[in-house]
C-alpha cells in the first residue's frame, strides 16, 4: 500500500466519518465568534440602539416627535437613565410639550425575562413644561394616543349644547318660516300613530289567541244538548256523566278568562306605554319651540340660561382637561384580564396580531410601582410657575393583576411664586369590571382663564382666585363640578368686534351694567353620560343679566316667545290630531275587543252554571 | 438578478456537496422555516445555530429561505388566520400560550403574534413532505443530471469562487 493511496483511504474515512457524525463540533466555534461579535457589538452600541429605540417607540406611541439626547444602561442592576428627553406638542410644532432633564428608571429583573417591564423605582428630574423648540418637530404620520385622546376629548365637547346668548334686536318675527318635516314633533307623532297601528294589530292577534268561540260554542252546544233534561230523564249515570261535560266546560271557560285577564293586562302596558310615547310628543313640541325660538335668535331671561351662555365654553374647557386624563387613563390601562389583542410589531412582513396571554398571577406588561417626578414650571405659566412634585403609585397597563387603583399627586414642593397652593389628586381604579376615575384639584392664588365673553364685546380676565374641580366618572356616569372664585375680575372692550357690528339697546346695557362687576364667583356642574352629558353652569351675573334682559325686552320677548309657540302649534297640528285619533281608536278598539270576548265568556259560564244547578251537580259530585 | 444568480449557485453548489441526500434534505427542511417565518425572531436564532451544530447541510438551509422566503410572503394572510384561531380559538391551547407568554426568554420568541405562530404551524406541516421531496429529488438528480453538470463551465465557475471556501466550512 502507497503512501499515496494511504493518504487517499485516511481521507475518504475522515470524510466519510464527518458525514456520519450527528454534530458538527466545529460549528461551536463558529457560533461562539458570532456570540462574541454580538456581545461586542451591544457593549459598544447597546445605548444608541436602545436611545433611538425609545424615541422611536415613543414618538409613535404618543404621535408626536420624541428626541433623547442619550440613554446609559446598566444591565447588572437593570437600570436605565435617559437624560435629554424631549416630547413635542402634538399640535404645535414649535413648542414642547415637556422637557425631561433626567429620567432614572428602575427595572425588575425576573419580569424583564418575560418581556414585562415592571418598574421599581421612577425618578425624573427637571422637567419643564411648554417650551419652545429650537427647531421645529416632524409631523408624525401614526396616531398616537396623545392626539387620539385629544380627538376623543373633543368629540365629547362637541356633545354639550351651550345656549347662545342673544342680544340682538327683536324685529325678526316675521321671516319666521317653520318647514314641518325640520320639527320634531312630526316626525314624533308620526312614529307614535304607526306603533299604534302595530299596537292595534298586536291587540286583535292577541285575542284571536284565545279562541272563544270554540269554548262558547261548546258550552252552548251542551246547554242546548241538556235543554229541558233532568236528572228523572237522565238516569243516575246520564246525570253523572252530563255533570261531568258541564263541569269540564266550566273548567275551559275558566281557563279562558284568565287568559282574557292575562291579555287585558298586556293590552294595558301596551296602551300605558303609547300614552308615554304621546308625552313625549310634548317633550320634542318643547324641543320645537326652543328649536324656533333659536331661529329667532330670542334672548332668554331665565336665570339659569345666562350661566352657561356666559361661560359655558370656558367651563368646558376646564371639564374637557380632567376628561383627557380620563380618556387616556381608559385606553392605555383597560379594565378586565387578559387576553388582549395588539397590533404586532412593524415589519417587512404583515404585522399580525400579538395577543397577550396572562393568569392572575402574571406579571403585567408594564408596571410603574412607584414614581417621582420634580417639575419645574417656567414663566410661560405665569403665577403657577415653580417648583412641584408629581407622585405616581402603580400606574399599570393591565391593573386587574396588580389589583390595586393608580393613584396621581401633583403638589407644589416649593414656595417660590404668587401661587398659594396647587395640590391634585387622581384615582383610577380600572380593578373591576366597570372602570372609576375620580380628580380632585384644589388651587389657590392661581391664575385664572381669560376669554372672549360669548355675544358680548368684552373680554373677561378673572385675574388671581380660587378654583376647585372634581370629577368623577364611574362607567359611563360622569359626575364634575368647577368652581372659580375671582374676586378681582377685569373687563376688556373688544374693539375689534365692537366696529364689526353696531350693538342694539340690549347688547350695550348688559355690557354696561356686567363690565361694572369685578368679583366673579361661578360653579359649573356636568352631569349625564359619556355619551350624552349635560351641563348647568350658575355664575353671580346671571340674576343681574336675566332682570337687565326682562326689564328693557321682556314684553317683547314674551310676545316673540308665543308667536313661535303658535307657529309650531299650527304646523304640528295636523300630526299631532292624526296620532290623538289613532291612539283613541286603538284605545277604544282594544277595550272593545277585550270586553266583547269578556261577556261572551261571562255568559256561557253563567249558563253552564244555571245547568249544573238543574242536575243537581253540587249533591252527585264529579 | 443578484439574487436569482446567488440562489442558482447556492443550489448547485448544495446539488454537487459531499453530503447525503439525507443531509441536504434535512437542512433544506429546517432552513424553510428561515423564509417562511418573520426572519428577526429568536427561535431562527435558534434555528441558524442547530442548522451549523447539526450534521445537515447549511448550504441547503440558505438555499431552502431564499426558496421559501417568497412563499413566506404570500401566505402571510393564511398565517395570520391560522394563528389567530389557535391563540383564540382553542380553549384547550389557552393555558400553552399563557405558559409561553409568561415564560423567561420564550416570552421574547414571540408565538404569541399570529404571523409567528401561523409561519411555524405552517412550517411544522410542511417539513416532513419537503424533506422526503428534497430528499428524492437530491437521489433522482445525482443519478441523473449530475454528472453531466459537474461537466460543464458554469459548475467550475460557481465552485471555484472564493465564497465557496467559506462555505465548505459547513459543508456536511
Amino acid at each position: 500500500m502507497s503512501t499515496a493511496g494511504s493518504d487517499r483511504n485516511d481521507g475518504a474515512g475522515e470524510a466519510a466519518r464527518a458525514r456520519a457524525a450527528l454534530i458538527r463540533w466545529r460549528a461551536i466555534i463558529v457560533i461562539v465568534l458570532v456570540a462574541g461579535l454580538l456581545a461586542a457589538f451591544w457593549i459598544l452600541f447597546a445605548d444608541r440602539i436602545v436611545r433611538s429605540t425609545l424615541a422611536e417607540a415613543a414618538t409613535e406611541s404618543l404621535g408626536t416627535q420624541v428626541d433623547i439626547a442619550s440613554a446609559d444602561i446598566d444591565l447588572s442592576s437593570t437600570t436605565l437613565e435617559l437624560r435629554g428627553i424631549a416630547i413635542a406638542h402634538p399640535f404645535d410644532s414649535t413648542r414642547n410639550i415637556a422637557e425631561i432633564g433626567r429620567a432614572f428608571v428602575a427595572l425588575e429583573a425576573g419580569p424583564l425575562l418575560r418581556k414585562r417591564f415592571v418598574i421599581r423605582e421612577l425618578n425624573i428630574d427637571a422637567v419643564r413644561a411648554d417650551v419652545a423648540r429650537e427647531n421645529p418637530a416632524r409631523r408624525v404620520k401614526s396616531e398616537g394616543f396623545l392626539p387620539r385622546a385629544l380627538r376623543n376629548v373633543q368629540a365629547f365637547r362637541k356633545q354639550f349644547d351651550v345656549p347662545l346668548l342673544s342680544l340682538t334686536p327683536i324685529d325678526t318675527i316675521k321671516s319666521l318660516v317653520l318647514d314641518p318635516t325640520q320639527l320634531q314633533t312630526v316626525k314624533a307623532a308620526e312614529a307614535v300613530a304607526n306603533r299604534a297601528d302595530s299596537v292595534r294589530q298586536d291587540v286583535v292577534a292577541r285575542v284571536q289567541s284565545i279562541r272563544p268561540d270554540v269554548v262558547v260554542d261548546s258550552a252552548q252546544a251542551l246547554v242546548a244538548r241538556l235543554e229541558g233534561k233532568s236528572p228523572r230523564t237522565l238516569g243516575i249515570a246520564g246525570t253523572r256523566d252530563a255533570v261531568r261535560d258541564v263541569r269540564r266546560l266550566i273548567a275551559q271557560v275558566d281557563s279562558a278568562k284568565r287568559r282574557v285577564e292575562e291579555v287585558r293586562n298586556a293590552v294595558d302596558r301596551e296602551l300605558d306605554s303609547l300614552r308615554n310615547a304621546v308625552r313625549a310628543v310634548d317633550d320634542a313640541r318643547r324641543a320645537d319651540y326652543a328649536f324656533a325660538r333659536g331661529l329667532l335668535a330670542l334672548p332668554s331671561f331665565d336665570a339659569p340660561d345666562i350661566g352657561p351662555a356666559l361661560f359655558g365654553d370656558v367651563s368646558i374647557d376646564a371639564i374637557q382637561q380632567g376628561m383627557y386624563w380620563v380618556m387616556l387613563a381608559r385606553e392605555y390601562a383597560p379594565p378586565g384580564l387578559l387576553p388582549r389583542e395588539n397590533p404586532g410589531p412593524k415589519r417587512l412582513r404583515r404585522d399580525g396580531t400579538t395577543i397577550r396571554f396572562a393568569t392572575r398571577e402574571s406579571y403585567p406588561a408594564f408596571h410603574l410601582r412607584n414614581g417621582v417626578v420634580n417639575v419645574s414650571l417656567g414663566e410661560s405659566v405665569g403665577a403657577a410657575r415653580g417648583e412641584y412634585t408629581l407622585t405616581l403609585a402603580d400606574l399599570t397597563s393591565d391593573p386587574v393583576l396588580v389589583g390595586r387603583p393608580m393613584r396621581i399627586s401633583f403638589t407644589r414642593s416649593a414656595a417660590a411664586s404668587a401661587v398659594e397652593s396647587i395640590d391634585i389628586d387622581a384615582q383610577l381604579d380600572h380593578t373591576g369590571e366597570t372602570p372609576k376615575q375620580a380628580i380632585q384639584a384644589r388651587l389657590a392664588g392661581i391664575d385664572l382663564p381669560s376669554f372672549d365673553v360669548p355675544s358680548l364685546p368684552l373680554r373677561l380676565d378673572l385675574g388671581a382666585g380660587t378654583s376647585t374641580f372634581d370629577l368623577t366618572v364611574d362607567g359611563d356616569a360622569i359626575h364634575g363640578r368647577w368652581t372659580v372664585s375671582a374676586p378681582s375680575a377685569s373687563w376688556l372692550e373688544d374693539t375689534s368686534r365692537k366696529a364689526a357690528d353696531a350693538p342694539g339697546a340690549l347688547e350695550s346695557l348688559i355690557t354696561r351694567v356686567i363690565s361694572g362687576i369685578g368679583n366673579i364667583q361661578l360653579a359649573a356642574e356636568v352631569s349625564g353620560t359619556l355619551a350624552a352629558p349635560k351641563l348647568a353652569v350658575q355664575s353671580n351675573l346671571d340674576q343681574l343679566v336675566a332682570d337687565n334682559i326682562r326689564r328693557v325686552a321682556g314684553e317683547e320677548i314674551a310676545r316673540a316667545e308665543a308667536k313661535v309657540r303658535a307657529e309650531v302649534d299650527a304646523k304640528t297640528a295636523e300630526a299631532r290630531e292624526r296620532m290623538q285619533a289613532k291612539v283613541d281608536d286603538v284605545r277604544a278598539e282594544a277595550d272593545a275587543r277585550v270586553r266583547e270576548v269578556h261577556e261572551r265568556l261571562e255568559r256561557a259560564r253563567a249558563e253552564l252554571d244555571a245547568r249544573l244547578k238543574a242536575l243537581g251537580g253540587g249533591l252527585l259530585g264529579g | 438578478m443578484l439574487l436569482v444568480l446567488k440562489a442558482l449557485q447556492s443550489l448547485v453548489k448544495t446539488l454537487h456537496s459531499d453530503g447525503t441526500p439525507t443531509q441536504i434534505a434535512a437542512g433544506f427542511a429546517l432552513g424553510a422555516v428561515l423564509g417562511l417565518s418573520p426572519l428577526m425572531s429568536l427561535h431562527n436564532l435558534v434555528i441558524f445555530a442547530v442548522l451549523a451544530l447539526l450534521n445537515v447541510s447549511f448550504g441547503a438551509g440558505l438555499l431552502a429561505m431564499a426558496v421559501f422566503t417568497p412563499l413566506g410572503f404570500v401566505l402571510d394572510p393564511v398565517f395570520d388566520r391560522v394563528g389567530h384561531w389557535l391563540l383564540t380559538d382553542v380553549p384547550a391551547l389557552h393555558a400553552l400560550w399563557v405558559s409561553v407568554d409568561s415564560t423567561p426568554v420564550l416570552a421574547f420568541a414571540n408565538f404569541t403574534n399570529t404571523v409567528v405562530l401561523g409561519s411555524i404551524v405552517g412550517w411544522l406541516v410542511l417539513a416532513i413532505p419537503v424533506f422526503i421531496g428534497m430528499r428524492i429529488f437530491v437521489v433522482y438528480y445525482r443519478s441523473t443530471l449530475g454528472a453531466r453538470v459537474r461537466q460543464m463551465r458554469i459548475y467550475h465557475a460557481v465552485v471555484g469562487s472564493k465564497v465557496y471556501n467559506v462555505y465548505r466550512w459547513f459543508r456536511p
